[in-house]
């Protein structure tokens, strides 16, 4: 009795290993998966989607003081992207700047820094740069645009800012002539953007539309800067010179970025 | 008998196909093996002389391994184990008069 126990239950072993041996040894295994696959799909199709709308549901009711951390994070990440894009595209258009005054060739004639326009007082002629002493900026130096359009010039230095006396300040005079001839005056500033171009010789023509550029006399600023148009010329036979109303040729509300040339 | 073996087989198709399909879009999924619970809630439960918790362990475990990745016969192994040992216990340890009026 106690053999035929033992013998039942060694082949009760040896079937249900034979049995396992079969499904997993032979492709009738697959068939079996397949096959309950199969049949059970249409059923698993509507418990996985029951499955999600219902966890998704349950999801928002839990996560809501997570989401609300997490859009507070992620405002606070825009705005750090924000910043971060403002201060990308502001390299860019330094970068543009610099490109386009490399390829002026600027950099060979003089020695450059470039400045930001942080501050302009319009009225005085006046506007205020970001680049100071500590940049190796001195009074006197010369200011150009990258078009090599003349600004001004330094006028007074701090540790880091310096402040530009536009070539429009009535304090601001210079020698220069008119560009491809030998018509030489000199540049006053009359103030409010206003430029004057006085002391020129009776007998000299001149007419609308000469460009003037700075001349090598008076060593205030390299020569063969821009310095505006002629607008209207004035001549009086009782005065032994002509005067010209020069138009600037920067617009002082697009300047941004300029160059201090510090070496000429 | 043969109701309840077909009842138990409907009962852990669809059990499996709940853990496959319904419970895996939720946070306790690796936690939670219903046919692993009702497995053994069968074997504690039933009369002593009853073989229903076998065949739950042989039907649980077929269907875990139909619907997992595993070869045919390791959860089946493994489920029939737990409800031997489980009897096991209760045969040798455990003396509760009211479980064994049932």
């Amino acid at each position: 009795m106690k053999l035929s126990y033992r013998l039942k239950i060694g082949l009760i072993i040896i079937l249900i290993a034979s049995f396992f041996l079969v499904l997993n040894l032979t492709p009738f295994g697959k068939e079996i998966k397949n096959f309950f696959y199969l049949i059970s799909s249409p059923i698993q199709k509507i418990f996985w989607k029951t499955g999600n709308k219902i966890s998704d549901f349950f999801e928002v009711i839990f996560r809501i003081k997570d989401l609300k951390r997490e859009n507070e994070e992620l405002k606070l990440k825009i705005q750090t992207l924000e910043a971060e894009n403002v201060t990308i595209s502001e390299l860019k258009k330094e970068n543009e700047i610099l490109r386009e005054a490399l390829e002026i060739g600027l950099e060979k004639e003089f020695g450059l820094q470039l400045a930001q326009v942080i501050g302009k007082d319009v009225s005085q002629d006046l506007i205020l740069i970001n680049k100071g002493l500590k940049d190796g900026i001195l009074e006197g130096f010369p200011v150009i645009s990258q078009q090599k359009l003349l600004i001004g010039k330094i006028s007074e230095v701090y540790k880091d800012f310096s402040k530009v006396l536009l070539i429009s300040n009535p304090k601001s005079s210079f020698d220069a002539k008119i560009a491809d001839s030998d018509i030489f005056g000199v540049v006053k500033g009359k103030g409010n953007l206003k430029i004057l171009f006085d002391f020129i010789p009776q007998e000299k023509e001149i007419k609308e539309g000469d460009l003037v550029v700075t001349s090598v006399l008076g060593g205030i600023f390299p020569q063969g800067l821009l310095v505006g148009k002629i607008n209207e010329v004035t001549k009086s036979d009782l005065k032994p010179f002509q005067k010209a109303q020069i138009q600037p040729v920067f617009n002082i509300g697009n300047l941004e970025k300029l160059f201090i040339i510090t070496e000429w | 008998m043969v109701k309840k073996i077909f009842f138990l087989i409907l009962l852990f198709y669809f059990l499996t196909l709940l853990q496959t399909s319904f419970f895996l879009h939720f946070p306790f999924r690796h936690l939670l093996n219903l046919v692993l619970i009702i497995v053994v809630l069968i074997n504690l439960f039933e009369a002593r002389k009853e073989k229903l918790g076998l065949f739950s362990a042989f039907f649980g475990g077929f269907f875990l391994d139909i619907f997992s990745e595993n070869f045919i016969g390791f959860w089946i192994l493994i489920l029939l184990a737990i409800s031997i040992f489980i009897k096991l216990i209760l045969k040798k340890h455990v003396r509760i008069p009211v479980i064994s009026r049932v």
